[in-house]
């Protein structure tokens, strides 16, 4: 098996309700290894998103360890934690999430801008990428000028041009029509299986949960089952 | 991208919401334009018009003639030192001038006022508001055997004179000692100003020199006027410095006219706050307008967060978009202002109609026509300060664009 990416360790998160305490992820445990190709499921408030929010660094755990390629996200500044999500974690959202006022080319580029990526190796990376995800030609249009899935594989690129550890995603296909969805997991899969890029989605899809490589079954913030398929 | 490419293309975002921001920045670039200008044109022409009515911006006099003025503190040899203050840098002119007060007497009435003495050969209407003002007759010959003097048309009246009459004046002379002579009257001025008009006499210096015992170059004043009022403080200390000035008394206009600096102030200050609530309603209109755009994308935020963005670039992306606003308003307020400040410095609104031919402000007259004029500093202040506010307004907005937390304003991930 490969090394883990990302470790949990009897991680807790705990979230106020008015005077309730609600443990929104409660003592899971959880390694994703590189070429992962992981779903998260279960049902609205099982803590998939919870555990991507730590995953990502976006949030902190009450107790636990969250480690990612070695490094305590506890540990670290927000400025290191902004460090570590540009350059280790790719994000794809819901509702794609791109900047309006960029093109397809501007939105792909936006994370190596921030890197500081010279423009010569920006522009081939990005193109590639672009390309990569079929999207070659397109790379002026604004978000407006392009369909549900087009943006969701912009936002892929995004994710994906700086080579990220790991990219999570929630919902990728929540909201895109069944056929946009099949084509962009298609793209998803060859990502991962061509270039070797881990993903960890979260999804009550069942066509994401058929077509991942892990189903890891999330309940009342307990990871219930993880289960790899052969 | 950079920051700078995408803060413009944000603010285009909603055309007409930043047309009416930027539109808002022009019209308090025209406001502070017209309140700066007016300011500047009205105390300048009030400062000036009080130097030419009788001591100057600066006034060279005898030690303590200003605090206690009398005929017997008079100024020596004041040509030679007239002839110093033309060479000093700044100095327009200089103009030797006698003051004092006076009892006119016709044979029906007396009445209390003063005269000014001025050179007939130095002194023309464009320099004296007195010579200005002459409504009927002529000035008096400088070298005539028979001295002549220009009443106020009101002082005429009290009087029951007309021009071609002989009036009785009595003063004092360099030695304190009541004088009198008789003069005829050879024209009348009107300045508007009641008090002037009522009770002031206008006399050739030489005519005075004789009639006070003093020497041809023995004067009350020398009332210098410089090309701009503004260095009147620095003139008086450079003045102060020189050896020839040393025995004198150098005064600037603030010295000698504190009822008009005074009263100058007070407008400034009023001035001031009317400007200061021009620029709160900017202000309001500019943090309205970012903090709307700010709030509205606190989700767009959170991915740019989310990917690595730092709270410092953040803020800086919305303070270039507040930087962009005020460019965009300030070249709008350029454009828009240029062509009614070229009219109002040179042609401005002629308000006789409302006030008169002259009307007085602080015992000096003005010039009932409404202009600006704009000093290069006050420029300066104006487009600085109206880019400082845009700033400052953007600044709140900004921070809160930079505390943006991600796993909050994303809903989901």
């Amino acid at each position: 098996m490969a090394a883990a990416i990302v470790e949990l360790k009897n991680v807790i998160k705990t979230y106020r309700q008015g005077e309730v305490q609600v443990n929104a992820v409660d003592k899971v445990t959880l390694d994703i290894h590189k070429g992962d190709f992981a779903a998260l499921c279960g049902p609205s408030g099982s803590g998939k998103t919870s555990i991507l929010n730590l995953i990502g660094g976006l949030d902190t755990a009450s107790s636990g360890k969250v480690i990612l390629e070695g490094v305590d996200l506890a540990t670290l500044s927000n400025t290191a934690l902004s460090e570590i999500r540009k350059s280790r974690i790719g994000f794809v959202f819901q509702s794609y999430n791109l900047i309006p006022v960029m093109t397809a080319f501007e939105n792909a580029a936006f994370v190596l801008d921030l890197q500081g990526t010279n423009k010569t190796e920006c522009h081939d990376r990005v193109m590639k990428t672009l390309a990569d995800v079929g999207l070659a030609g397109l790379e002026h249009r604004r978000p407006d000028q392009m369909s549900g899935g087009q943006q969701q594989r912009v936002a892929i690129a995004r994710a994906i041009v700086t080579h990220p550890a790991i990219v999570l995603a929630d919902e990728p296909t929540a909201n895109v029509d069944s056929r946009t969805a099949e084509s962009l997991l298609d793209l998803m899969q060859s990502l991962n299986e061509q270039h070797g890029i881990t993903f960890l989605f979260s999804t009550h899809d069942q066509h994401v949960i058929d077509r991942a490589k892990r189903v890891i079954h999330v309940q009342d913030g307990h990871i219930v089952s993880d289960q790899l398929k052969a | 991208m950079n920051l700078n490419t995408l803060a413009w293309r944000n603010l285009w975002r909603h055309k007409r919401r930043t047309s009416i921001t930027a539109s808002s920045i022009a019209f308090g670039v025209l406001l502070a334009v017209t309140f700066t200008g007016a300011g500047d044109y009205f105390y300048t022409r009030m400062i000036d018009a009080g130097a030419n009515m009788g001591m100057g911006h600066i006034t060279v006099a005898k030690p303590d003639y200003n605090r206690a003025p009398s005929s017997k503190k008079y100024l020596q040899d004041a040509e030679n030192l007239r002839q110093q203050l033309l060479k000093v840098d700044g100095v327009s002119t200089a103009f030797s001038r006698i003051q004092g007060q006076a009892m006119f007497a016709s044979a029906r009435k007396n009445i209390g006022g003063g005269f000014i003495a001025v050179d007939i050969n130095q002194e023309t209407a464009a320099n004296n508001l007195f010579i200005k003002a002459l409504i009927k007759g002529r000035l008096p010959d400088a070298d005539s055997k028979h001295t002549g003097i220009i009443l106020g048309v009101d002082l005429a009246k009290k009087l029951e004179l007309d021009i071609g009459k002989k009036v009785v004046y009595t003063t004092t002379d360099a030695n304190g000692e009541i004088v009198s002579a008789i003069a005829r009257i050879t024209g009348l001025f009107q300045t508007g100003e009641l008090q002037i008009d009522g009770s002031m006499a206008l006399l050739s210096l030489s005519t005075a020199q004789k009639i006070m015992g003093y020497q041809n170059d023995e004067v009350s004043v020398l009332a210098v006027i410089l090309n701009d009022q503004r260095q009147s403080v620095a003139m008086r200390d450079r003045l102060r410095q020189q050896d020839a000035f040393k025995q004198v008394e150098v005064l600037n206009w603030e010295q000698t006219q504190p009822d008009l600096a005074g009263m100058i102030t007070v407008d400034k200050s009023t001035n001031k706050i009317s400007q200061l609530m021009i620029a709160l309603l900017v202000a309001a209109g500019i943090l309205n307008t970012m903090l709307m755009s700010v709030l509205e994308r606190m989700r767009e935020f959170g991915v740019m967060m989310a990917v690595g963005m730092s709270p410092k670039r953040l803020f800086i992306l919305v303070m270039l978009e507040s930087f962009w606003l005020a460019v965009i308003g300030l070249i709008i307020g350029i454009i828009v202002t240029t062509p009614w400040y070229i009219y109002m410095s040179q042609t401005g609104i002629d308000l006789s109609g409302a006030y008169g031919e002259g009307f007085s402000f602080g015992g000096v007259l003005m010039d009932p026509t409404f202009k600006l004029r704009l000093f290069g500093e006050s420029i300066i202040a104006i487009l600085i300060g109206l880019f400082g506010l845009a700033l400052l307004s953007g600044a709140y907005p900004a921070w809160r664009a930079g505390r943006v937390t991600p796993v909050e304003t994303l809903k989901t991930l």
